[in-house]
């Protein structure tokens, strides 16, 4: 009732407005009516935001004619009209001082819902008093779809990469079964176990970048180290994000190390040992440069192995070849110390 | 820890049959007494009818359908389960979300952890 009431009554000032912009702005007036982009301009004046104009482009989103829509306050396009939140959202963007953006769900007349960026600045008169308000809506339908989109089709190859690592696992438990010992089953369910983990992450992280302190609980835990407890590691360092292939291959090999160290190092013998983890990162002109130390104590007398086995290969030849970087792995009688330097991209993105 | 799973009777949910078949190999290792393995919801179903299971392992994503209706009929027998899957981070739907999980792949360590914890959780 109240609606109808102001309808009638802003849809005579908001004739007489339009009319005005015509005689003063008249090209522009053109370029309004007639753009793509859905806009209006509203009242400031009077309560609720009535709309005063709204080009095409608007109309043919909302559905509305313009007799329909002049003089409604600008609720009319709002799904959650009505509501504190949307309400809160819509004052705070038509409040402020200078332009600013609001993402809202809009509501168009047959009821039909959509995503919008509506884009609002402030008209002001020439003693800088707030005379209305321009809004242009930018349609986000299809964006939202398509993110909804990826996202879904991420979670699907993300599901599907874990789900053909488990099937590799079983197909090799199985192959190998009693025709291999129970130690390689181990080694080799350990490596895919050690590269599933790192695929998580970077699935977690939306194959971004995962963090070396994440990378390293996940790919430790099997082997004791527990954030809350005490336990045989010590970790340290500044945080720094591995890039999706950096990632993979530092699982494979501090799984490597790990096992390694299980076997004849630190955490071989009941795990009287420790095995201490620490990083630098030093910036040299453009690049950055990951600086990290592995470092076993308080095990049994190490020697250097006889022969090179599949996991120092792996160790050395996936840093070298792959990372670009250096790796020396030092056998010395206190334990063994593997040092890696390698170049490292500058983390861009948010840090967490 | 594993003397504890010992005879306990289990039951596989599993479609994919290399995975279960594995399952059960870890399983057997434990002790366990393998029930299943159930590839479909019915199938799952008419096994919790008519067998005494202490546990499930329950593969969430059956051939494309939610194994959700295994979970609700083996909570109806108070039978503790945990979920298995491929999938990562919080798509699992409300009213399950306390469920344990275990993620595929996994050690037969974290099988035993799993399994564990449900024992103690049925006490």
């Amino acid at each position: 009732m109240k609606k109808t009431r102001a309808k009638s009554k802003g849809q005579k000032g908001a004739e007489a407005k339009v009319e005005g912009f015509r005689q003063n702005l008249g090209p522009f007036v053109v370029a309004a009516e007639t753009t793509r982009m859905p806009m209006v301009f509203t009242d400031a004046r009077e309560p609720g935001h009535p709309i005063v104009f709204a080009n095409d482009s608007l109309l043919a989103l909302t559905g509305y004619d313009r007799e329909g829509l002049l003089g409604q306050g600008i609720d009319v396009l709002l799904a959650g009209a009505g509501e504190a939140e949307t309400a809160g959202l819509v004052d705070a963007a038509f409040d402020a001082a200078s332009g600013s953006e609001l993402e809202v769900r809009c509501r168009r007349k047959d009821g039909g819902l959509f995503w919008a960026a509506i884009i609002v600045s402030p008209v002001r008169d020439e003693a800088g008093n707030v005379l209305q308000h321009f809004a242009s809506l930018v349609d986000l339908t299809r964006h939202m779809q398509e993110e909804d989109h990826l996202r879904f089709l991420l979670d699907e190859l993300n599901h599907r990469t874990q789900n053909t690592l488990a099937t590799v696992q079983a197909i090799a438990v199985q192959t190998l079964r009693g025709h291999a010992a129970p130690d390689v089953v181990e080694a080799f369910q350990g490596r895919i176990l050690a590269l599933s983990k790192a695929h998580r992450l970077l699935g977690r992280e939306n194959w971004n970048a995962v963090s070396l302190r994440d990378l390293l609980d996940q790919i430790l835990q099997p082997f004791g180290l527990d954030r809350d407890a005490n336990s045989h590691f010590t970790v340290e360092g500044p945080i720094v994000h591995l890039p999706p292939k950096t990632a993979l291959t530092f699982a494979v090999v501090f799984h490597e190390l790990a096992t390694n160290a299980a076997k004849y190092g630190a955490l071989s013998n009941n795990a009287v040992g420790q095995i201490d983890i620490s990083w630098q990162i030093e910036v040299v002109g453009e690049a950055d440069r990951l600086r990290l130390v592995w470092r076993e104590i308080g095990g049994p007398p190490v020697s250097p192995p006889s022969r090179r086995g599949f996991g120092s290969r792996l160790i050395e030849r996936g840093l070298a070849q792959e990372l670009n970087g250096e790796v020396k792995l030092d056998y010395l009688p206190a334990g063994l110390v593997c040092r890696i330097v390698m170049p490292l991209e500058p983390w861009l993105g948010e840090r967490a | 820890m594993t003397s504890a799973l010992s005879g306990r009777r289990v039951l596989v949910v599993e479609d994919e049959f290399i995975v279960a078949w594995n399952l059960e190999d870890m399983l057997a290792e434990l002790g366990c007494v393998v029930v299943g393995p159930a590839a479909r919801i019915d199938q799952a179903l008419v096994m919790i009818d008519t067998g005494a299971i202490d546990m499930a392992l329950l593969d969430i994503n059956l051939d494309g359908l939610a194994s959700y209706p295994v979970a609700d009929a083996l909570a109806a027998r108070s039978v503790p389960y945990a979920f298995t899957t491929g999938y990562e981070g919080d798509n699992m739907r409300v009213g399950y979300q306390t469920s344990p999980v275990l993620r595929k792949p996994f050690h037969p360590s974290e099988l035993v952890a799993t399994l564990t914890r449900l024992l103690t959780k049925d006490q």
